[in-house]
């Protein structure tokens, strides 16, 4: 797509950022909308976008309205994803104040190379996610900054693992996951794990029931407690509560 | 039937064959196990016929069954183990089945394995090849593989199992001969071993090496069990196991090894183990097992559709336990009183044997002491075998599960289990086989519980008794309430007591219920009365021989010591009777308990009599009569009813009653107790607890009764 190689000087980037924004908020910019965004003077404006035209980034004739070409566009929403990724680092990596961090990033923006752009988009979503991560631990850093709070390490690790497990319990009930309690008569399920330790899990693994063991609901006897189910070919009863500790992967 | 003909002509073909063998005494012991209901006892009663004897494992109430067979100039002597899943410690039969194997260490073990069932039955198959032991595997059931359409690569099973595999139908005893060869075959030349056979995965594997290199200090246990066997067993926690005296590093070792298991796998190491071994089966199954469509409606699956109908359920139960009891008590009627007929004629003919009028004490040992006895025990036998018939075909059939099926829930309630309720229905009719009922418990605490408490069902001996005394002090409206409520007082007191003996003594969880439903199937004759007839014959030997020495004790208690002659001058027969009753140590001991049951509105008469009833509950109803006779010159103007009427308050018959419905079960219920439990000591404290019981709770009845009418 991008078949033309030559590269743009900062300054036209900047251009092109600027009439992203203003066509953002009116539509169309006017020459004297981009030279007052910028604080340049309207003749330096003209010249810019002439050679923005000559290059087919924008649509331009004299005192009519500018539009971005889609090239153009292409360009500018680059700009500005540039920018705002390094604003966002600068804010919520390290806590920089949102003004500051806009003038960072304009100056860094133009410069800056693209793996390394690329590698800082990487790094905060691995931020977002990774469990001994996370947001605690950038707010953890804040702090630090800030020299606010004296961080307890051990508390900090104690509740990321709590995240982590919990986020785990949520990962795994999202996998649609219940119990042979709750089947109905004729539905099937995988156990996934016996969330039982001692005899009964003794009994329940030589009986055939371990991890990956196809189970099929029957029945409930009549007055309603002890099932009937199906395993590896024939029939087991087992009492409701025993059942209510087999997880299984609904089906 | 066919079997021994083929057997006989085997035999003789070697004998008169060429081939000259030495067929005088070759004897090879074979162990028979396998799954419950996997045809364990058909194939057992098909290879050995009626040369059976049963007998008790030592310490347990487990029956063990032997035979022998002869074959091929082999005296084959088989042993039924008791029927297991498995063979871990988690009940008495997997203790016993394992350590007979062990301990005894038989030339052959014979698995009949449920081919319709492969899985879940090659489980123990499993275990038993890595116990080391010379295995054959009877695959039972073939004709229903057949029929599904099932095909099994034996030579590639076997070649897994490191077994020789025959099929085998025991039912119609198909394919034994060659089941016989593999035996042979297998104790002649046995193959080399090979423990090895499922990988356990690399931890646990690692672990196990571990284990086993430290076990090589304990030469004794290695030698006997094998030390990757016992390195395992002793991984999965095995108690019995893990209390064979082991070295200190050697339990520190497996400690550790467990616990680091757990960390890696999260689930302890037996479970681990469990699972790999089914891993090891189903990946066998899937190489030699062929078009295994699952029949999704096989016939006893719609067997069940009725059966375990959420509507039709109960009733069909309460019909069946209905028409149990019927064949029972309606059948067995006429031929106890043949029984009673036969025995009355028999002490007539043996009195007859001395002169007219004369007392001798052998005379009356024989007569009132063994064949009162005898006679009391062998009155019953048609009622129990008509029990135990019952019971064997809802057994063969595969309902007995069933049943628990639909009584667990209220079961559990009180603490006990679904296998429970059978037992205790049966004891309505007789506590004596309602207790030998019991043995379907595997859990002893839940055992202990039902046994304790079955006495507390109203049983029919108790119904003369109500007899006797409901019409004698309640109006003719309230009969059947008072019938009922002595019905319904025992069953309260049953659950009272269940609950209680569950929190205190026998405290714990209650029994898992991971019970096989196994498929319905139609019981063979055979079966059946082969079940029915090992039960009574048990009955007869254990409670006769106690009840025998208890009922000659207690004739001598009534008897001894006898009164002076010329106080029995010029007495009718039954006056010297009652007089001798009075003189005799009973009587005495009577006449001292009526202090004792004085608060409780009985005078010693009522205490005489409660002590003949403890031989059998009816008894009391004949004591009452003896005793009641006393002083009745002119003739009995009055029937005893009258009498009882005349010296009775109402709420002192119900009283007795009371006290007769809880008290001290009969001597036959002591005895049973005893010899199923082991101990006298659990006999002696049903015996006295729930004497103690009945006489807090008339005494309780009697002072609060008074109290109002007063
Ligand atoms: N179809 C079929 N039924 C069998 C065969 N062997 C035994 N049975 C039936 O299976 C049921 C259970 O047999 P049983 O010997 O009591 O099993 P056990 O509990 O292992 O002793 C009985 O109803 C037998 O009639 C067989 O080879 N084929």
């Amino acid at each position: 797509m991008m078949v033309r190689t030559e590269k743009l000087s900062a300054s036209l980037e900047d251009y092109l950022e600027a009439i992203f924004w203003i066509a953002q908020s009116k539509g169309a910019a006017r020459a004297k909308d981009i030279a007052k965004r910028l604080c340049v003077k309207a003749s330096s404006v003209t010249g810019a976008l002439q050679s923005l035209g000559e290059k087919k980034y924008v649509n331009y004739a004299p005192y009519d309205v500018i539009t971005l070409t889609s090239e153009g566009l292409e360009v500018a929403k680059k700009v500005v994803r540039r920018h705002q990724i390094l604003k966002d680092f600068f804010v919520d990596v390290l806590g920089v104040d949102a003004d500051i961090a806009d003038e960072g990033a304009c100056s860094l923006e133009h410069s800056i190379p693209r793996t390394v752009v690329e590698r800082l988009v990487d790094f905060m979503e691995f931020m977002e996610v990774c469990p001994r991560g996370g947001k605690d631990w950038l707010k953890g850093f804040a702090d630090q900054c800030n020299a606010q709070k004296k961080h307890n390490c051990e508390k900090c690790m104690d509740a990321c693992l709590k995240k982590f497990r919990k986020e785990k319990q949520i990962m795994i009930t999202e996998e649609k996951t219940t119990t042979v309690a709750d089947l109905k008569p004729k539905q099937k399920g995988v156990v996934i794990k016996i969330n039982r330790r001692g005899a009964i899990a003794k009994r329940l693994a030589e009986m055939g029931i371990g991890r990956g063991t196809l189970v099929e609901f029957e029945r409930v006897a009549p007055l309603g407690d002890p099932i009937d189910i199906k395993v590896k070919g024939y029939h087991l009863s087992l009492r409701k509560s025993e059942a209510a500790d087999i997880i299984i992967s609904a089906k | 039937m066919q079997k021994q003909n083929t057997i006989t002509t085997d035999r003789d073909a070697v004998v008169f064959g060429d081939s000259v063998r030495d067929v005088s005494k070759k004897t090879i012991t074979v162990a028979v196990a396998g799954n419950p209901n996997s045809g364990k006892t058909t194939v057992f009663n098909a290879l050995t016929g009626a040369r059976q004897h049963v007998g008790n494992y030592p310490g347990v109430t487990v029956d063990k069954v032997e035979g022998i067979c002869k074959y091929k100039g082999y005296e084959i002597e088989l042993v039924d183990l008791p029927g297991t899943y498995s063979l871990t410690a988690f009940s008495i039969e997997e203790v016993v089945a394992r350590n007979f194997i062990v301990d005894e260490n038989p030339d052959v073990v014979v698995d009949i394995v449920d081919s319709s069932n492969l899985e879940r039955n090659l489980y123990l198959a499993t275990q038993l090849v890595e116990m080391n032991v010379p295995l054959v595997l009877a695959f039972n059931m073939t004709d229903i593989v057949e029929r599904r359409g099932i095909v099994f690569d034996n030579a590639m099973l076997s070649k897994f199992f490191n077994a020789s595999i025959v099929p085998i139908v025991g039912k119609k005893a198909k394919g034994l001969d060659k089941l016989l060869d593999a035996v042979i075959e297998t104790a002649e030349n046995p193959r080399p071993k090979d423990d090895h056979i499922v990988h356990y995965g690399d931890e646990v594997e690692e672990e196990l090496t571990k284990i086993q290199n430290l076990l090589t200090g304990e030469h004794y246990l290695v030698e006997k069990y094998g030390s990757r066997w016992l390195a395992l067993k002793l991984l999965e926690q095995d108690k019995d196991i893990l209390d064979k005296g082991h070295k200190p590093e050697v339990i520190d070792a497996v400690a550790k090894s467990v616990r680091h298991l757990t960390k890696i796998t999260g689930e302890d190491p037996e479970i681990t183990v469990a699972s790999q071994r089914y891993g090891f089966i189903s990946g066998a199954c899937e190489e030699t097992v062929r078009g295994s469509v699952e029949l999704r409606h096989s016939r006893s699956d719609l067997v069940d559709k009725v059966v375990l109908n959420r509507v039709l359920a109960i009733p069909i139960f309460a019909g069946l336990m209905y028409g149990v009891f019927k064949l029972t008590f309606t059948i067995g009627e006429p031929f106890m009183g043949i029984i009673e007929g036969f025995f009355g004629w028999l002490s007539t003919a043996i009195t007859g044997l001395w002169p007219a009028g004369s007392e001798s004490a052998l005379k009356s040992l024989i007569v009132d002491g063994v064949i009162g006895g005898v006679g009391g025990v062998i009155v019953f036998v048609p009622n129990i075998m008509l029990l135990f018939l019952a019971i064997a075909i809802l057994e063969d059939s595969g309902y007995m599960a069933r049943a628990a099926f639909i009584m667990d829930r209220v079961m559990h309630k009180i603490g006990l289990h679904g296998k429970s309720f059978i037992p205790m229905l049966i004891g309505f009719g007789c506590s004596v086989p309602a207790i030998m009922g019991t043995r379907v418990l595997e859990n002893r605490r839940s055992r202990l519980t039902t046994i304790l408490v079955i006495p507390l069902m109203s049983c029919g001996a108790r119904l003369p008794i109500y007899i006797l005394l409901i019409p004698a002090f309640f109006a003719a409206k309230w009969h059947g309430l008072v019938m009922w409520s002595m019905y319904m007082i025992g069953i309260i007191l049953a659950i009272v007591c269940a609950k209680l003996l569950r929190n205190t003594l026998f405290k714990g969880e209650t029994l898992p219920f991971v019970m096989e439903l196994p498929p319905f199937r139609v019981p063979t004759l055979r079966g059946v009365l082969t079940h029915m007839w090992q039960r009574s014959w048990m009955y007869l030997k254990k409670a006769g021989t106690i009840l025998l020495g208890i009922s000659i004790i207690l004739w001598a208690a009534t008897s001894y010591p006898k009164p002076a002659e010329e106080k029995l001058a010029g007495l009718s027969a039954e006056q010297a009777q009652t007089v001798q009753l009075r003189h005799s140590l009973a009587g005495r001991v009577g006449s001292v308990m009526e202090i004792a049951v004085k608060p409780l509105g009985f005078d010693y008469r009522i205490g005489t009599a409660l002590i003949g009833a403890l031989a059998a509950k009816e008894v009391f109803v004949a004591q009452m009569g003896i005793v009641y006779s006393l002083g009745d010159s002119e003739g009995s103007s009055q029937t005893l009813r009258e009498k009882l009427a005349n010296n009775y308050s109402p709420l002192q018959g119900f009283c007795i009653m009371l006290f007769c419905l809880i008290s001290a079960p009969c001597m036959a219920t002591l005895a049973i107790c005893k010899r199923e439990t082991g101990s006298w000591r659990w006999a002696l404290f049903q015996f006295c607890g729930l004497t103690v019981l009945a006489y807090i709770v008339t005494l309780v009845v009697y002072q609060i009764g008074s109290l109002i009418i007063a």
